[in-house]
Parts: C-alpha cells; sequence; structure tokens
C-alpha cells in the first residue's frame, strides 16, 4: 500500500488527528443552492485565536490542514493565516471559489506554498454556474482566476457537485477541467444544511442517473471493478472503522466548536473552553464515535455491502442514529452494484424509495405547481 | 574531502509522527517518510553545521553506527533528498531564507 | 372447468459464492431443493443477484424410458438421479465466447449466458455434479472480468490472515486441511475463491492485495466451506517430504505454478490474456512459497 496510507494507518494507531479541516468563516460572496451553511456572522473566531488553534494542532500532531468555509478570502487575515501555517510546517489545501483571486493572491499562495487548491465549478456554461452560485459573474471570475493558479505552477482540482441544476453538464465541466489541465472530482452528495433543515435534499439528482455515473471509466477507474458484487464480508471487516472522522480527523468551525467531520455536525467541544488536546482526548462525543465498528451498526453490520458502501456516519446521524444506515449511500451502492441493501431489504424495497419530493408529484401533482 | 552544508527546503511540509518525519514537498507532491537516524539529521540541517558534525554530534551517539559508515550513509541520504528538491545540498554554508521551526512539533 | 393457464410455481434460490450470487429460475420444487441442500450456507432467498440463469431440466434417458413404457416396463425414475453420487460427468467441455455470449457446453448441460446483461440460460441433467460445472465456469468468467480467479487450492483462515495450499491432485491439499488446528477456519479443501480487497475511499475505491472466500466445493473432505472471507497471506505451493520447511520460489517459476493451477476452460483470447494478466499481476503482490511436509499436524506451526 502506499506511504500516505501506511501513514494513515500509524496515526490511527496512535490517535493521532493528521488531517483537520477548518472552516475560518461561514460569510460568502455566493450562495450556493446546495449549501448546507448559514452565512451570517455569528462572531467568528479572531486572527488570534485561529493562531493559536494552529499552535495547538502543530503539537497535537496534525499534518494535512484545510482551509475553507464559506469564501476564505473574505476574511482579511486569510494570507495571514496562510503564512502562519506554513511556518508552523503544515502542508496546507485550500477550498476557495476562487472569484477573488487574482494575480495577487495566486503569486502569494505560491510564495506561500500551498500544496492545492481545491474550487468548486459546477459547469462549463457560465448560465449554470451562475444559476447554482446566485452570483452572476461567477463563473467567469473562477475561471480566470484558475488559469491565475496554473500560471503560478500550483495544483488545482476542480470539484463539482452533480445535481438537479447541473445534471446534464458533468461530462461538460470534466472537459472544461481536462482543458485548464486540473484534476476534476464529481460527487452527487447533497447533504441536509448544518441547521437541520433537509428541504435541500430534493436538489439530490435522481437515483436513475447515477448508474451512467458508476459506469464511466473516466470518473471511476476500472468499471468492473468498481461495480462489482461486494465480497463476502470477514471479521476484518466486521471489525473496521466507518471512516476516519474522530479517528485521525476533525473539523473546526469558524465559532470554535470541534465536529467530527463537516458532515458530521456533532458538537464535541469548543476550543474557546477547552484546549484541543483536552477535546481530541477527553470529549464524550469523540469517544462515542471512536467506539463503532462495522459490527456495531445496526442494520449495516448485515449488509452484503458492508465494506464497499460509501457510508457516510454523518449522514446516518443527520438522519437520526450515526449508527443507522444512511439512505443516501444505500442508494449509491445498490446504483453501483444493482443489489439492494440490507436497509431497503427491511423495509421491502428491491428500488430505494423515490425521494420525499418526488412523491408528492406523483401523488398530487397540483399540489406541486404551485411551488 | 570538502564538506558538505545541508538546509532544509521551506517549499515542504513536514511532522513528525511516533519517531517518523513525514516531509511531503509543497511543490510536486512527493511524499517521505524519515526514519529515526534521517530524522536526526534532517532536524540539525540549519544550514550552517557541516555534515560531518551533525554525523559525530547527532547520530553516532544516539545510534550505534561507526562514524565512517555513518557519514557515507548520511552523504547518500542527503543527495537523495536534494534531488527531490526538498532538501539543500552545497560545499558552502547556506544562508538562512524563511526560519523554518527546527523539526517542527 | 379447466383453468386457462396453468401456475407453475418458480423457485429461484440464489447461490452466493464470495460475495456473487447467481440466481437459479426453475420450475422443479426438487431441483430447487437439491440446490439449498447442496449449498447450504451459501443459499439466499431473497435479493437480487447480478447473475440469474433460467435452468431446464432434461432427461438424458427419455428415448429409452419411452419405449420402456410402451413394452409395459419402467426404467429407474428419472428423478432418483438426483441421489446418484457416482455418477462421472462426461469429459468434452466447450466454453466459447461469439458476439459477446458465452456458451457452456458439455454431455450433461449447455449452457448461454449474456454478461452485459446477467442473464442466461442452463439445460442441463439432473445431475448435482452437472450444476457444479456451470457454477465454476461461470464463476470463474466473472473474476477473470475482475483479475481474479478460482484456483486448485485448499485455504484457510488463522488469526484473520488466509492461506492458500495449491497443487494437483495428490499434493496434499486435503491431507493439509484434514490437519488445521482448532483456531483455523477452513474455507474449501478443493477450490479457492480469490477476489481484489477492495477499500472504500470517497467515491473511490482502493484495491488492496486479495481475500480469499470460502465455497461449497468440497473435495475428498466432503465439507462445505464456511462462507465468510479474509485478507489473503500467502500461497503455498504443496510438496510432501520428510522434513517441514518452506522456501522462497522465484516469480517466474510462481507465476508458472500459479497458471498451472488456475481453474481456466475458456477457448477465448481475450479471456485467456486477462487471466495470465491477473496472473502475474498476483505474484507481484501475494508471497508465494513452497511448503514441504511430512503429514502431521506440526506443519502448523509453520502458517499464520
Amino acid at each position: 500500500m502506499s506511504l500516505m496510507y501506511e501513514m494513515n494507518e500509524k496515526a490511527f494507531e496512535h490517535g493521532v488527528p493528521l488531517s483537520v479541516h477548518l472552516d475560518v468563516t461561514y460569510r460568502c460572496n455566493e450562495r450556493c443552492v446546495h449549501c448546507y451553511l448559514d452565512h451570517d456572522d455569528h462572531g467568528e473566531m479572531t486572527t488570534g485565536e485561529i493562531k493559536g488553534i494552529l499552535d495547538q494542532l502543530a503539537e497535537a500532531g496534525t499534518f494535512l490542514l484545510t482551509f475553507s468555509g464559506g469564501e476564505v478570502f473574505l476574511r482579511r487575515d486569510f494570507l495571514e493565516l496562510v503564512a502562519y501555517a506554513r511556518k508552523l510546517l503544515f502542508n496546507v489545501k485550500v477550498k476557495t471559489n476562487a472569484v477573488m483571486i487574482r494575480e495577487h493572491e495566486a503569486q502569494e499562495l505560491r510564495r506561500l506554498g500551498v500544496e492545492q487548491i481545491q474550487i468548486s465549478v459546477y459547469s462549463h456554461r457560465a448560465e449554470v454556474h451562475d444559476a447554482i452560485t446566485k452570483l452572476p459573474g461567477s463563473w467567469a471570475r473562477t475561471t480566470r482566476a484558475i488559469r491565475f493558479l496554473k500560471e503560478q505552477g500550483l495544483k488545482v482540482t476542480i470539484a463539482n457537485v452533480l445535481m438537479n441544476g447541473n445534471l446534464d453538464d458533468h461530462k461538460g465541466a470534466q472537459a472544461l477541467a481536462h482543458d485548464l489541465g486540473v484534476t476534476y472530482t464529481l460527487d452527487p452528495t447533497v447533504s441536509p444544511k448544518m441547521d437541520g433543515d433537509h428541504s435541500i435534499l430534493n436538489l439530490r439528482v435522481p437515483g436513475s442517473v447515477l448508474p451512467t455515473v458508476f459506469h464511466d471509466a473516466s470518473l471511476v477507474g476500472n468499471v468492473d471493478e468498481y461495480c462489482a458484487a461486494p465480497s463476502t464480508p470477514g471479521e476484518d471487516i466486521l471489525n473496521g472503522i466507518p471512516c476516519s472522522a474522530g479517528h485521525t480527523s476533525c473539523y473546526i468551525t469558524p465559532y470554535a466548536d470541534v465536529f467530527p467531520c463537516v458532515q458530521f455536525p456533532l458538537p464535541s467541544g469548543n476550543l474557546r473552553q477547552q484546549k484541543f488536546m483536552d477535546i481530541w482526548r477527553n470529549s464524550s462525543q469523540l469517544a462515542d464515535v471512536r467506539s463503532i465498528r462495522a459490527r456495531d451498526l445496526t442494520t449495516c453490520s448485515g449488509c452484503g455491502h458492508v465494506g464497499t458502501c460509501s457510508r457516510c456516519p454523518g449522514l446516518a446521524f443527520m438522519e437520526g442514529d450515526m449508527r443507522g444506515p444512511s439512505t443516501a449511500d444505500c442508494e449509491k451502492s445498490f446504483y453501483r452494484t444493482g443489489l439492494p441493501s440490507e436497509n431497503m431489504r427491511r423495509q421491502g424495497l428491491t428500488m430505494p424509495a423515490p425521494s420525499p419530493m418526488l412523491q408528492l408529484v406523483q401523488i398530487a401533482p397540483a399540489l406541486v405547481q404551485g411551488l | 574531502m570538502n564538506n558538505l552544508y545541508i538546509a532544509r527546503s521551506s517549499a515542504i511540509a513536514s511532522r513528525v509522527l511516533a519517531g517518523e518525519t513525514m516531509v511531503m514537498s509543497v511543490t510536486d507532491s512527493t511524499f517521505f517518510t524519515l526514519n529515526e537516524v534521517a530524522t536526526a539529521i534532517w532536524q540539525a540541517a540549519d544550514g550552517v553545521t557541516p555534515l560531518t558534525d551533525i554525523v559525530t554530534r547527532s547520530v553516532c551517539p544516539e545510534f550505534e553506527i561507526t562514524p565512517q559508515e555513518a557519514l557515507t550513509d548520511a552523504e547518500e541520504f542527503v543527495r537523495e533528498l536534494a534531488t527531490h528538491g526538498i532538501l539543500q545540498v552545497s560545499e558552502q554554508p547556506i544562508p538562512n531564507q524563511d526560519a523554518a521551526i527546527a523539526g517542527a512539533a | 372447468m379447466m383453468p386457462l393457464l396453468e401456475e407453475v410455481a418458480l423457485h429461484t434460490p440464489v447461490v452466493q459464492i464470495g460475495g456473487i450470487g447467481i440466481a437459479l429460475r426453475t420450475s422443479s420444487a426438487r431441483f430447487a431443493r437439491m440446490v439449498e441442500d447442496r449449498y447450504d450456507g451459501f443459499v439466499t432467498q431473497e435479493g437480487a443477484a447480478q447473475v440469474s440463469f433460467d435452468v431446464e431440466l432434461f432427461d438424458p434417458h427419455e428415448r429409452e424410458r419411452e419405449n420402456a413404457r410402451r413394452q409395459g416396463t419402467t426404467l429407474q425414475s428419472w428423478e432418483s438421479q438426483f441421489d446418484d453420487p457416482f455418477a462421472e460427468p462426461p469429459d468434452d467441455l466447450a466454453v466459447t465466447c461469439e458476439h459477446r455470449i458465452w456458451r457452456i457446453h458439455r454431455g450433461d448441460f449447455d449452457a448461454t449466458w449474456n454478461p452485459q446483461t446477467g442473464h442466461g440460460h442452463i439445460r442441463q441433467t439432473v445431475n448435482p455434479y452437472a450444476l457444479d460445472s456451470v457454477l465454476r465456469i461461470v464463476h470463474s468468467l466473472v473474476l477473470a472480468q475482475q483479475g481474479t480467479f478460482l484456483i486448485h487450492a485448499a485455504s484457510a483462515i488463522r488469526n484473520g490472515r488466509a492461506f492458500l495450499f495449491s497443487g494437483i491432485s495428490g499434493a496434499g491439499k486435503t491431507t493439509i486441511s484434514r490437519l488445521a488446528p482448532p483456531d483455523t477456519t477452513l474455507l474449501t479443501d478443493e477450490i479457492s475463491y480469490i477476489r481484489k480487497n477492495v477499500q472504500k475511499n470517497g467515491m473511490k475505491q482502493q484495491t488492496a492485495g486479495y481475500r480469499a472466500h470460502g465455497t461449497p466445493f468440497a473435495g475428498e473432505l466432503a465439507r462445505l466451506g464456511v462462507n465468510c472471507s479474509a485478507p489473503l497471506d500467502t500461497l503455498y505451493m504443496l510438496s510432501q517430504g520428510p522434513e517441514n520447511h518452506i522456501d522462497d520460489i522465484h516469480p517466474v517459476e510462481a507465476t508458472q505454478m500459479l497458471l498451472r493451477n488456475i481453474l481456466f476452460f475458456a477457448h477465448d483470447a481475450d479471456l485467456v490474456h486477462r487471466v495470465f494478466e491477473a496472473a502475474c499481476r498476483f505474484v507481484e503482490r501475494v508471497p508465494v512459497r513452497r511448503l514441504t511436509f511430512r503429514p502431521d499436524a506440526a506443519v502448523w506451526d509453520l502458517i499464520g
């Protein structure tokens, strides 16, 4: 296995938070329709507070640091924070919409030694992208920024989210990424809002489009392997952990809350009240998350997909039970392999249940017309 | 035999994990791990201490290796890291560009 | 009044080996029961399978029975052939691919299978050995597509890792299986089932080595393997000798030995190539060693 994989194994054995995702603000110059955040500033951390946390993370052994938000460049001190992180020798990755990146910012990011920049682009067509970001002109500015960053020799990835608004454009977006000379990832995941509002899940694409995506070798690699029926699970699989959240990674909000992951909003401690190592070692919420093994999952432990499913414990948590199923991932496993999950079987389903929005349309079209 | 001087590049990220040092080049994302001997050399690579001194002071006493063996191994090691751009190697002392915190946490 | 339509009860047991399910649709309740019994532990009724077959049974002695009936005598009931364990399988196996449809033919069965749809048709005698053969062949075709294979080897799990013991008939597969200590889980004493060990990683997946799986294909031990799997540690090529010891094998020789032991039947250039690639990749990743042993339990001190 790769060296990075071995380091992750080692970090797991020693309980080291190797990767941390730090959101420095929830303020944003865009209002993406699928975003899970509340963009008002409720008292984000100061420069000093963030630097203090970076010191603590370096002490704790964190190596991979991702800065994100909101839009990071809305913070005036952002480049100062990056410089501080680089002095502490973090490997820094930045997620940004790049709308505010011009030559100066690109040069700075290069000079400071940012290892990777991830930028969301939702289409090759400006009108489709801008309809999602709700910021006119954003596509033009974002793609121009990508060129500046590439000119500086920086490593850039375009991250696209597959949703109802850009369903027909994902190959176009992929081609755009290719033309710009950047890596491309496509993710059909839309998460509920952090405040518990599930209505944005209506943006999730119908499951029936997923087989095409999953059978695309340019996205998944070897299709025969990717879509194969899962192996009969063994003891090693049942003893496995759901994912790195809480084990070798965690998430910090602009308000100093620690969660296992940005997609797993379980408040586990606040850095304005406790030291990071204190939270990391002693939080009862993190201890609870860490105790979970595949065999402890109420439904999934008996599912053939348990070793290969993309099951996100955070999505399961938001669905009601961190040990329960994540219906969105049941759907993905089904459309990837054609085989229903245990969760589906228990509900007597041979196909995933249609989303609530779709059911409404089928029952009462008249009600939907007004929406 | 001329003295060699070594300095950590600033275009890297690093962190110690259970006795090994992880080093990643931020320019091309190549990733290395340094064992305990290599870590000792890495942490002492300040640009002004000759490699022979680093070896006799930090390597030989800590690890049971003869000075000659240690120096040969060290020279090979530093040239290897230099080819990947994460260590500067020179026959002259290397001035301090950007004070990287020694060894990191 | 005669019913216009007669309802034929349809049974669909799913035989699932290595996680790969094959649904067998049949109108014969007797056949369905035979399947459930023969592959006990590997049969599930519910759940979709990626592969399915409509099974049609035929009586190879139909003409003789007709004649006997006309003459007023009787032949052995055709259904009692279900119970004949000594029926020898005929030798003339042919596995070919034309226009992307596989045809699997032998004296006692004729099957077609479309890998794109996953669906096929089997016409076979009631002898369960015929079904064993069809299943093994279909599995080997599916696995070849994914870069793995079935291999003449015993396999067992010890301390969470799987070990394969390979060799031709008489090499000692059944012997070493019989000698296994109680802390060992036997997967099979005859035909081992290898798949890739896949780890999830967000949307992508990573392959890290291989897994060995239990199968219901029993050799002389006549015992079904346990239906589970474990990551593969080592492939041992068996040899019998006066002392127990393990030696390295050169990768080229290891690949040759592996190829000799892989179950493979198809006359198809593309598939032969795939299997060859699969064997080379396997030897790159899995230690292949020679295990010389005398037939006593002490050999297991060297393993796991």
